[in-house]
């Protein structure tokens, strides 16, 4: 699906580049990441994590990020951290929660990319994040649905189950044979329905995108969050780096996050990264 | 008592009165304290003049208090227990006392029969009553005695001298007639000693409550120890004969009650609280008013006091960072041995090492130290076996731990060294101890190649563990393209859903004769027609099913001739074969399906009185419907 959406989209940016000369420079900026891209694949594989997460970092800078780039400039972070010199103190200068947020990124973009997910799983099982809040069953299976592919791919497939309920039903109208029309018809009704659900994957799936009030705590050790915003205010958790949280509201230099268990507070804007 | 057989010629009794220090017994455990103080005990000795057998031994000592207050007199003995030669005792210069009396001597003999078998003993004490001249520390110096002609000698014995503070001395005299006035306040006192007020945890000490005494206990009550909170504790065997104690100035007999090892097991400051008991002591009275000349006139009160030990606090030290990792609490002085397996072991056996910790500390708190042994070798429960001994200041002794393995794959394997870490209190310092590096040839039992049989041990009924996690590898290959922007509600989603839309739209008005005529000739009018023949004959259908072939064919007739009347409006006593197939031109119905409307009526005639078969009923009943629904059909077209 996304290959055929990639080419769409490739012979409509044909289209404009023909048009528009500024996309000689998006050209260019594909060429350059591309090297970087190389660059950062073999200083991972030589162990130069410091390398690769700046090869990394440079393709997002250029803006040619894809979910695969988030994904290995996690793994780059997380690899980073893990190798200190001081093998007592991990993660000390806030790898840990650069790798949750390019993790959190990477699985944003594509949702259905496995490897993201569980070396995720991994990245939080450092952290002292609370378990979530128990969903309901069928809030479950949709989001289960949702991510088994991009918000994209699920409306290329909603436009395709749209054209083949419309060819059926055009079958079911001109067929004389009882047996085809009565197939035609039900095929065209299932159809029909998939273009609904696949519809509001794709919808849901974009206001997931758009409306994401996710951020991971960046920092180098824990960091108080606070009942009101004032540093004097009470201090009511701790969390460490990668710890994923939600924004709720931001006032000045503090921002209103809510926790997986449903706890609220205060953190200072510095600490979290917005997804 | 004694038999002439055995050669007893005569008997001398000789009564004398000494003063012994108290016996006792305590037994807190039971709670049966016995306690008599300064009593003074009449014993009598058989003295016998027979010849005594010479003993290999002799033995002559000195008993003396190592403690005495200033102007109170006291006495030393010098015991031998074997009959010395006449005044050949040799008394040393009791320097710093006077001498008030002595030497009285006194001799005892003895003679027991145990299972016929005879015991002599013999005593002879030279009795030296002194009054110290000064505070202060002295000696006894030595006594000598000649004993067969041998000479021997006591071993010096220190004495301290002490001025006691005389608060509640002068009441002890007087004549006061109120035994609770005898009891000071500070005449008994229940103490609870420490050897260590400053300690890390998991060090021991030494608590010992001791009753201090001035007055004659007769009995103690309501004994209760402290909770020894955040420590571990072990009561621990002590000596229980009492002694003397010189505590603020005076001088206590003192009396060990109970003696327990404690080891905290947490830091900061830990008080011991108060023990408590009730003594109760022994007062004798002048009685002034019936002085009984016979008895002395004397009389016996009991004056009991609650006693309550004052608080202890215990400053426990929290241990120096930077321990090593292998420490895990282990405090006091510790070797560490090991006995390895063989250099050489075969594939699929089983051996063990052996780790033996020994010395002082906390031996009981310790673990077992971690080992790390190779992923083919099956490791099994550690078997941990203790001797270990409490004694009065620390507990030591050894603990070994036993780790069994099998080897189950072939190779060379080194077992890296076992380390052990204990924090070492007197240095102040964490001291690691660890065994050599190891290394274990496993050969190959010869059943299988090492690859094979290491496969076979992991596949078979085991399940695969899991070692180690980490995360995924990166993303190799070429770089991806750039993520695609939001594609669904764009203005392009909308033109190609649009488009589909609209082609469907087209497609529908291009079709849309077909459409309706495939749904005129194929659907509804086949189903009307058909609809309106069964209705008709739906009376028939049911005698046909009865086998009612008369009223079956009749009622054929009837809805036949029916049919006909009700579509064209004409009555049935003006229908006749040749209307019904005029009418039907009329309506552009074939003339095949008019000729075949009235061969069935006709055919209905004829059957309705001759015999036929329920098949050509059947075959009657399907082709009216038929044609019922063809004319149907060729009506409303």
């Amino acid at each position: 699906m996304r290959r055929v959406y990639n080419y769409i989209i490739g012979i409509v940016v044909g289209i404009l580049a023909v048009a528009m000369p500024t996309n000689i420079q998006a050209a260019d900026a594909t060429t350059t990441a591309k090297v970087h891209w190389e660059e950062g694949i073999a200083a991972y594989e030589n162990r130069n994590y410091k390398e690769a997460v700046e090869a990394f970092e440079s393709i997002i800078a250029l803006d040619e990020a894809s979910a695969e780039v988030y994904y290995n400039l996690a793994n780059a972070y997380f690899k980073l951290g893990q190798h200190k010199e001081n093998a007592a103190r991990p993660f000390s200068a806030g790898e840990l929660g650069k790798a949750v947020l390019n993790y959190h990124r990477a699985i944003k973009l594509n949702p259905a990319m496995a490897d993201a997910r569980y070396n995720l799983e991994l990245a939080v099982d450092h952290t002292n994040d609370t378990e979530n809040i128990p969903q309901s069953f069928i809030a479950t299976l949709w989001q289960g649905l949702r991510s088994m592919m991009t918000s994209n791919g699920w409306t290329i497939t909603s436009i395709v189950m749209l054209a083949m309920a419309l060819i059926l039903v055009m079958f079911y109208l001109l067929s004389a044979n009882i047996l085809l029309r009565k197939v035609g018809f039900f095929v065209a009704i299932v159809l029909i329905v998939s273009f609904i659900v696949t519809s509001a994957l794709a919808m849901s799936s974009r206001r997931a995108l758009l409306n994401d009030d996710r951020a991971v705590v960046i920092c180098n050790d824990t960091t108080p969050v606070h009942a009101s915003p004032d540093s004097a205010s009470k201090i009511i958790r701790q969390p460490s780096q990668g710890v994923t949280v939600r924004i709720s509201r931001v006032h000045g230099d503090w921002t209103e996050i809510s926790f997986a268990d449903g706890e609220m507070g205060w953190i200072r804007n510095s600490n979290i990264e917005a997804v | 008592m004694c038999d002439a057989r055995h050669g007893c010629a005569s008997h001398i009794f000789c009564l004398i009165t000494i003063k012994r220090p108290p016996k006792r017994l305590l037994n807190i455990g039971k709670r049966v304290i016995y306690m008599k103080l300064l009593i003074r005990l009449s014993l009598i000795f058989m003295m016998l003049t027979s010849a005594v057998t010479s003993w290999a031994q002799v033995s002559f000592t000195v008993d003396a208090p190592a403690l005495t207050a200033l102007g109170q007199p006291f006495r030393v003995e010098f015991t031998v227990d074997k009959e010395p030669e006449s005044g050949s005792i040799e008394a040393p210069s009791f320097e710093g006392f006077d001498i008030l009396a002595g030497p009285s001597v006194s001799t005892g003999h003895s003679i027991q029969f145990i299972n016929g078998k005879q015991t002599t003993s013999y005593s002879c004490t030279y009795t030296y009553v002194l009054m110290p001249t000064a505070a202060g520390k002295y000696t006894i110096g030595a006594a000598s005695i000649k004993v067969d002609g041998k000479r021997y000698s006591t071993k010096p014995q220190p004495i301290e001298v002490i001025a006691e503070k005389s608060n509640t001395q002068q009441n002890r005299g007087s004549n006061n007639q109120n035994p609770e006035s005898h009891i000071g306040k500070d005449d008994i006192l229940l103490r609870l000693k420490v050897s260590e007020t400053e300690l890390y945890k998991g060090e021991s000490l030494r608590a010992s409550l001791v009753l201090y005494t001035r007055a004659n206990i007769d009995d103690i009550e309501n004994f209760s120890l402290p909770a020894f909170d955040g420590f571990w504790s072990q009561e621990l065997s002590f000596d229980n004969t009492p002694s003397r104690e010189e505590y603020n100035g005076r001088i206590y007999e003192t009396y060990k009650l109970t003696e327990l090892l404690l080891s905290p097991q947490q830091t900061g400051d830990i008080i011991i609280p108060s023990a408590s008991l009730t003594a109760r002591a022994q007062v004798i009275l002048q009685d002034s008013r019936g002085a009984n000349p016979f008895f002395g006139g004397r009389q016996i009160y009991h004056v009991s006091r609650d006693l309550k030990s004052t608080p202890v606090t215990i400053h426990v030290k929290e241990f120096p960072a930077g321990a090593p990792a292998s420490f895990n609490g282990a405090i006091g002085s510790f070797r560490l041995s090991s006995k390895m397996p063989a250099k050489e072991i075969e594939s699929n056996s089983a051996d063990q090492i052996e780790i033996t910790i020994s010395g002082g500390g906390n031996l009981k708190f310790i673990t077992a130290p971690k080992i790390s042994l190779p992923e083919s070798f099956e490791q099994y429960d550690t078997k941990v076996v203790d001797n270990i001994m409490v004694n009065a200041t620390d507990t030591s002794g050894s603990i070994t731990y036993t780790y069994p393995f099998v080897a189950r794959s072939a190779g060379e394997f080194t077992i890296e060294p076992i380390c052990f870490t204990f924090f070492n209190p007197t240095t102040g310092e964490y001291q690691t101890i660890a065994t050599e590096p190891f290394t274990i040839t496993v050969l190959d039992d010869g059943t299988a190649t090492t690859t094979a049989k290491a496969e076979r041990y992991v596949g078979y009924g085991s399940i695969m563990r899991q070692l180690d996690r980490d995360i995924r590898y990166i993303h190799l290959g070429k770089l991806p393209t750039k993520a695609a922007s939001l594609f669904v509600l764009t203005p392009l989603y909308w033109l190609i859903v649009v488009v589909i839309v609209a082609i469907f739209i087209v497609a529908y008005v291009l079709l849309s004769k077909r459409i309706r005529d495939n749904r005129n000739i194929v659907a509804r009018r086949m189903k009307r027609a058909d609809k309106v023949a069964i209705q008709r004959l739906r009376a028939a259908e049911r005698y046909m099913n009865e086998g009612n072939r008369h009223a079956f064919y009749e009622e054929m007739l009837r809805a036949l001739w029916g049919y006909i009347s009700d579509k064209f409006n004409i009555p049935v006593s003006n229908l006749t074969k040749e209307r019904i197939r005029e009418e039907l031109y009329r309506r552009n119905v074939s003339a095949a399906i008019a000729e075949q409307f009235c061969e069935i009526i006709s055919r209905s005639e004829e059957a309705q009185y001759s015999p036929t078969t329920d098949g050509e009923m059947n075959d009657a009943y399907s082709e009216a419907v038929d044609v019922m629904s063809k004319i149907e059909g060729a009506i409303k077209r």
